[in-house]
């Protein structure tokens, strides 16, 4: 096996040491590079309740370049897409090495409280935001409900 | 008047003093009135090291006019169109420049001992091996090295940034050269900033030809033709593409990506095809009869009114009826993409045709010089006798190449009396370079005298179209 960055095991223990409230996030068993992450719905949002499942990848050349970071649960959200792909600066041209895993997920977090319909992914949800928000929150507590509460 | 003569006079003198010094080859300014060349344009043609010594001039103004580096007033130069007064002013004004001046503090690193953790490896090392730029964020100088390794692999060069978050302060060439030690990724950051430096420059252009290193310079960037003395690619100074006078940079631009795309394929298809009336398939009428059987849900229907064949039988010629009643809107609908075609085939057919035209011309040229050697060989004539010929085909060339990019320009033309004008020059001007076409392929049994004064009518048609019509 490759030997890791000291900074990768550096921000996995303090993952796992200091978790951020509602969020988990923990190395893949034959893949440190690869990390399961669960994020609670935050409270006050269409997504309260839920626990959504995403998959966080870091690149060879991490941190130099972002993780690459997907939702796996289904979510209704006008900044991510059917494919789970994420609408967020960040993990794009904004990426600065000194972003961590940690602020990349709080990030993200902040995103499901704060959707924002005029830079959307997804079109259709992004339209019905903005149309009728009643209506898209409907939408997503119904997703919520039906794909990220299994238990 | 006199002054635009004179700033004129002044390039052409420029161009010829900066190429008679540098031995560059013939000075390009021709030797006509400039006013009365619609096509004059002064430009100066730079080898690599030429470009560099005219961006350091540049450089070096701003550095001592403002006492700062180099290296800190290409970054300035170039986030401003190499303007030195706007790039003064706004090193002075602007937010993000004046945090050069006034570093931010940075950020407090965590020490341990005597050492510091660099916030992107988390690795600890002693304090000299850390670097920042003005903006003070402290990180060590492997993680520096590692995040200009990945951008320029990305093609960044002068873009690269501060690695902190938020901090778009760009990274100055002689800070990433001091830290960058691998030969082959400076030599590849250096090539990207030159580019970058060029691109960047309202006065430059590189030449678009392949693997052709000039670079030409225009102190009036224009619309005009440029070529190279080099690999003889001839451009259009201000887009880069090919030369298309009278035509302006958007419209050719506009012209070739209709002719490029399927757009006048769907108006094909609507001229062409009916959907079926019943599984709506598109069906394309390729016979003269019009009782049609789809091929897929095999309905019988009549091509002209859509209705029902059955309704039709043997009544096929009264169906006229039909025309009364079928969908208006439809009607046209179908009318309008046919009309549109046709235009669009007017115009695209005589484009296409006089470029074809100028392939078979090359051709007899070829021809032309391989007869001048065999009657110069033979003592019919020396070969500066026979020269005239050759011109002439020059010539030729020209004048059609202008005729095939006024189609372009006739086809986006608002109709109206400008453009009743515009073609009708259009029509003179290819009725003298089909003359003169035809004098030069009989050019054996052809009066040079009359040959000559062809020469002159077509060009003087040509230059009156663009003095009317290039409006750049």
């Amino acid at each position: 096996m490759v030997s890791l960055p000291r900074r990768i095991i550096k921000e996995t223990q303090r993952l796992l040491q200091e978790p951020v409230p509602g969020i988990s996030a923990v190395p893949d068993d034959s893949n440190a590079r690869y990390f399961h992450v669960i994020v609670t719905g935050p409270d006050d949002s269409p997504f309260e309740g839920g626990l959504f499942k995403l998959e966080l990848f870091l690149p060879e050349d991490y941190p130099m370049s972002a993780p690459k970071v997907r939702f796996v649960t289904k979510i209704y959200h006008p900044n991510i897409d059917r494919l789970g792909r994420i609408c967020l600066d960040i993990l794009k041209d904004k990426w600065s090495p000194a972003l961590q895993i940690r602020t990349v997920l709080l990030s993200i977090q902040a995103l499901l409280s704060a959707p924002n319909p005029d830079d959307p992914l997804a079109n259709d949800v992004a339209e019905l935001w903005k149309v009728d928000e009643a209506e898209a929150i409907r939408n997503a507590k119904e997703w919520t409900r039906r794909y990220a509460m299994e238990n | 008047m006199s002054g635009e003569e004179d700033s004129a006079m002044y390039y052409s003198d420029d161009d010829c003093g900066y190429d008679a010094y540098y031995n560059m080859g013939d000075c390009d300014v021709e030797e006509v009135d400039v006013k009365d060349d619609p096509e004059y344009f002064a430009y100066e043609t730079l080898r690599v090291e030429q470009v560099e010594r005219l961006l350091n001039e540049s450089v070096e103004a701003l550095s001592n006019k403002l006492h700062i580096t180099p290296s800190l007033a290409k970054v300035v130069l170039l986030t401003h169109e190499w303007q030195l007064l706007p790039s003064a002013v706004a090193y002075k004004n602007n937010d993000w420049i004046q945090n050069l001046l006034n570093p931010s503090g940075g950020t407090k690193l965590e020490t341990i001992g005597s050492k510091l953790r660099c916030p992107v490896c988390f690795c600890p090392a002693p304090p000299e091996k850390f670097s920042s730029i003005a903006c003070s964020h402290m990180f060590c100088n492997e993680c520096w090295v590692s995040h200009f390794e990945v951008q320029i692999t990305q093609g960044v060069s002068t873009g690269i940034s501060c690695m902190a978050q938020d901090c778009g302060l760009l990274a100055p060439e002689d800070f990433v050269l001091s830290l960058l030690t691998k030969m082959p990724l400076r030599e590849k950051y250096q090539e990207f900033a030159f580019r970058d430096y060029v691109k960047s420059h309202p006065e430059l252009r590189f030449c678009p030809g392949p693997n052709c290193k000039l670079v030409f310079r225009s102190k009036e960037p224009k619309a005009k033709r440029t070529i190279c003395e080099q690999c003889k690619t001839t451009f259009c100074f201000k887009c880069g593409t090919e030369y298309h006078a009278p035509t302006d940079c958007s419209t050719i631009k506009k012209w070739l990506t209709k002719c490029a795309d399927d757009s006048e394929t769907a108006n094909y298809i609507s001229a062409h095809t009916k959907d079926c009336p019943r599984c709506h398939i598109c069906i394309e009428k390729n016979g003269g009869c019009n009782h049609m059987q789809c091929y897929n849900c095999k309905h019988d229907f009549c091509w002209m009114c859509l209705g029902d064949w059955k309704s039709h039988g043997s009544e096929y010629y009264e169906c006229s009826r039909y025309k009364e009643n079928p969908n208006i809107v439809n009607e046209s609908v179908l009318a309008q993409a046919r009309e549109a075609l046709k235009k669009y085939l007017h115009y695209y057919e005589r484009w296409e045709n006089h470029s074809k035209s100028l392939k078979l011309e090359a051709e007899t040229l070829e021809k032309i010089k391989s007869r001048i050697n065999a009657k110069v060989m033979n003592s019919s004539g020396t070969w500066i006798d026979w020269q005239y010929l050759v011109d002439a085909a020059g010539l030729l060339a020209k004048c059609r190449y202008t005729l095939q990019y006024t189609y372009p320009y006739a086809y986006y033309m608002e109709p109206g009396p400008r453009k009743e004008l515009f073609e009708y020059q259009q029509a003179q001007l290819e009725a003298e370079i089909e003359n003169l076409s035809w004098k030069i392929e009989r050019a054996e049994t052809t009066d040079r005298g009359d040959l000559e004064n062809q020469i002159d009518i077509a060009e003087k048609r040509r230059t009156t179209l663009l003095k009317d019509f290039l409006d750049v």
